[in-house]
């Protein structure tokens, strides 16, 4: 290995890009960066190939603003790689200069601290810690004080950071509807690592991936039901590399596949459904369709990132509100937006505080279930963290 | 025999052709570790070049210089010894390479990596002009000396494939009037059904294209008129006037040097999971390599960048890997490929993935929008199993991360994972 950790990388990409150029205009990041994939790895390794000690190496990049651009504004949105004629997978190509960048102490403790999720204290945890979310009787193949571990679970809910945190009730009423539905029940509420693979923490979101394959092993299930599409890829691959034959579903396809009747009707006016990054190959969307009972060509259907992708908002904030109004432009007025993912709705919901529309918006849970997000007292208590009896203690964790 | 005629003293990997395979099968060999020698047999005096950027060279969207995916001093990080010649033998016993210059260099492991060229089949031989092609970064010097010259006006591009369009497309750049004979009933050859096609030939139209459909070249005569310097006789019996003819009538595979029966030869060199011919220390990559097409189960020549990049850098990892006295991991091994085709020409867009062929398991779904036609191959399994197995679709526009694109990179990637081995 030479100075840079992942040169292979940056190799293999370097000789699949045609420098066709395509992908550059595809991405706001990249147009502003004035750079293709193929010069994104070919930039990282001139700087190693100029480079004498790590730090050479690290002025080297440093000083190339673009190349600092181009890698710390990427959603990971794949939007470049749809758009490259091969296909080129631009996600393995940042997340290596993630990776390089992270060893190099090229993103700053800023813009990960409060999202390390494979330590006790995150956002996520804090705020459900400062406001009392627990859900211990849902995690059943976990010794609390209420309840031994239990290893006899058919399924393992998992639905994903922000679902956990900022909607238990729904969380709870989705955790009750599967377990009438396929048997016993428990919840895994860890996140599924993506945070730390944007702040180039690669190994760590395997890790912690590897501790939650452990405790599905524990649990004796057989089947998981995964609300988001990025939780139910990281899910799946990460079983697979364990060894454990548990199939990995969206809780969309659950549903459908056991005939469960939505508990309330479509909501009047168009429907447009931002479809997930994750959903690569459309399967989820299909699979959401069924789920809400429209045909593919019901709802208008927006490509892209809504903004959070990436960890973007810790480096260029602005760049992220710009993504979400971006998708959010797609939307007429009067519509529901139903995103795929919860921290989509998040992010909309926090654009659309701060830029109010006659928008509905909707995480797909919300259209099947009673309870909903409530965002004005989510956000309300967010904001309340920092300055409540917790504050000093949050700004310490998070410094 | 030259000097070059020494014994392996140490491991050497031969790589003949200097292209995307190549470069890729010397990329793997470095990354898995190999240090050893490789030589690297080029016939051409530049560095290696994307034949994907030859129309955009010849039509005036890129420089000359843009049409080089790697600099010197990226090559040379892998260290290469780039050997300028004609490769004209291979002897897979002796394990030998010979240049036209008569210089014999021995191998351990070789990589044929050496691409195809541009035919003019049916296209009339004897008739004193030679029509240009594209495939070289020369073919596309004298195709953007040819579009520029002022005496050109009105250019005949023969073929409706792939190359065929982007030829036309560098000539619609430089303001030539086009027209496009093709011998099938729509443009885009076996790539498109026909409602995309169509689509598609309604876009070339509106950029004033003539369409001579189901029709091709029986006569050219060489007659300096003022209409155009070249006659055309077609098959349908009509004739025009033109100053250039492009003709894209088909590839075929550079294997000139490989004596017959030395390896096995179907369209292409028959490879396995590893790019390995039918001698275990010949491999093959890119154009020349038919290996594993995940929709049809069978061998064949998928003639893509992308594929001879994949190809070559298997190639390079298995050689690594035997040098080293282990067998290649399996999880190296080539996934396979599905074919894919994605083409713009100015301002009309085109992008394919997997079949084409309606066979009596298969379904076609049309669906329109306003601005965009995708039609769905649909394959029944013998399970009653439902999963797609082709898509094409022709946007009214070209924009880079625009929902067509979206939408094609999603099927295509649904068709692969329909497939997977």
């Amino acid at each position: 290995m030479g100075l840079l950790q992942c040169s292979d990388t940056y190799w293999h990409f370097a000789g699949q890009c045609t420098q066709c150029g395509h992908c550059m205009h595809a991405c706001s990041s990249l147009t502003t960066a004035n750079m293709t994939l193929g010069e994104i790895a070919k930039a990282m390794l001139e700087a190693e190939r100029t480079a004498e000690c790590v730090e050479d190496l690290w002025a080297n990049i440093v000083s190339n603003e673009r190349l600092v651009q181009a890698v710390r504004g990427c959603f990971f949105c794949t939007s470049c790689k749809n758009t490259c004629f091969a296909h080129n997978d631009v996600c393995d190509l940042i997340y290596h200069c993630r990776i390089d960048f992270q060893n190099l102490g090229l993103i700053p403790r800023g813009a990960w601290s409060s999202v390390q999720v494979d330590q006790e204290w995150d956002i996520f945890t804090a705020y459900r810690a400062v406001h009392g979310i627990y859900l211990t009787d849902l995690t059943r193949h976990v010794a609390t004080e209420d309840h031994a571990a239990e290893t006899d679970c058919a399924v393992a809910f998992f639905p994903g950071c922000s679902m956990a945190a900022y909607a238990p009730e729904l969380t709870r009423e989705i955790f009750a509807t599967i377990e009438g539905m396929a048997g016993k029940t428990t919840l895994i509420d860890h996140c599924c690592g993506s945070p730390l693979k944007s702040a180039g923490f690669y190994d760590r979101a395997e890790a912690l991936c590897d501790r939650i394959a452990e405790e599905v092993r524990a649990s004796g299930v057989s089947l998981m039901v995964c609300v988001c599409p990025g939780c139910a890829n990281a899910m799946r691959t990460t079983l697979a590399r364990a060894g454990l034959n548990v199939d990995v579903v969206s809780l969309a396809a659950f549903l459908a596949q056991r005939g469960f009747t939505p508990k309330r009707a479509l909501p009047e006016g168009p429907l447009c459904i931002s479809k997930s990054c994750q959903d690569r190959n459309g399967t989820y969307l299909d699979e959401l369709c069924a789920a809400l009972g429209v045909g593919p060509e019901t709802p208008s259907i927006f490509h892209g990132c809504c903004g959070a992708g990436g960890a973007v908002s810790a480096f260029d904030p602005n760049r992220q509100a710009q993504q979400a109004d971006s998708k959010l432009s797609f939307a007429p007025d009067g519509a529901t937006v139903v995103s795929m993912c919860p921290t989509c709705t998040y992010t909309y919901a926090f654009r659309l505080m701060d830029s109010p529309r006659p928008l509905a918006n909707k995480h797909y849970a919300e259209l099947l279930f009673e309870n909903q997000f409530d965002w004005d007292t989510v956000f309300g208590q967010l904001n309340s963290m920092w300055s409540g009896e917790y504050g000093a203690w949050l700004a310490q964790v998070f410094a | 025999m030259t000097e070059a005629t020494t014994a392996c003293t140490q491991p050497t990997v031969a790589i003949i052709g200097y292209g995307t395979a190549g470069v890729n099968a010397l990329i793997g060999l470095r990354n898995a570790g190999f240090t050893g020698r490789v030589q690297v047999f080029s016939n051409i005096d530049t560095l290696p070049y994307s034949p994907i950027l030859t129309s955009y060279y010849a039509g005036g969207e890129k420089t000359y210089e843009e049409c080089f995916p790697w600099t010197a001093a990226e090559l040379d990080d892998l260290h290469p010894e780039v050997v300028r010649a004609t490769v004209t033998n291979l002897d897979v016993d002796a394990r030998t390479v010979t240049t036209a210059e008569g210089a014999v260099y021995p191998y351990t492991k070789c990589v044929i990596a050496t691409g195809a060229r541009p035919m003019c089949y049916g296209f009339p031989a004897d008739c004193g002009y030679s029509p240009l092609v594209l495939r070289t970064m020369a073919d596309a010097q004298r195709m953007k000396d040819a579009f520029e010259n002022p005496a050109c006006k009105n250019v005949l591009v023969s073929g409706a494939s792939m190359v065929a369009l982007k030829s036309l497309e560098a000539a619609l750049n430089c303001g030539k009037q086009v027209t496009l004979v093709g011998m099938n009933p729509h443009v885009l050859d076996f790539n498109a059904l026909p409602e995309t096609a169509e689509r598609f030939e309604a876009g070339l139209r509106a950029k004033g294209v003539t369409l001579k459909l189901g029709c091709t070249i029986k006569t050219v005569e060489v007659v300096e008129a003022p209409e155009g310097r070249l006659k055309v006789g077609f098959a349908d019996g009509s004739t025009g006037y033109f100053d250039e003819i492009s003709v894209s009538h088909g590839m075929r595979c550079n294997l000139d040097f490989v004596p017959e029966g030395a390896l096995e030869l179907d369209r292409a060199l028959v490879v396995d999971d590893f790019m390995r011919t039918s001698n275990p220390h010949v491999y093959a990559a890119g154009d020349v390599a038919q290996a594993l097409e995940l929709v049809s189960g069978n061998k064949r020549i998928v003639g893509i960048w992308k594929t001879a990049a994949v190809q070559g850098y298997c190639a390079g990892t298995a050689i690594a890997a035997e040098l080293a006295g282990a067998q290649p991991s399996p999880a190296a091994a080539y996934e396979g490929a599905i074919p894919t085709n994605t083409i713009a020409v100015n301002g009309t867009l085109f992008i394919s993935a997997g079949t084409m062929d309606v066979t009596e398991n298969r379904t076609v779904d049309v669906r329109e929008t306003d601005d965009m036609t995708v039609v769905y191959v649909f394959e029944t399994a013998a399970d009653g199993t439902r999963r797609l197995a082709g898509f094409n679709l022709t946007c009214d526009t070209d924009e880079e991360g625009s929902v067509a694109y979206d939408t094609g990179a999603m099927l295509t990637m649904r068709i692969e994972s329909a497939f997977a081995r």
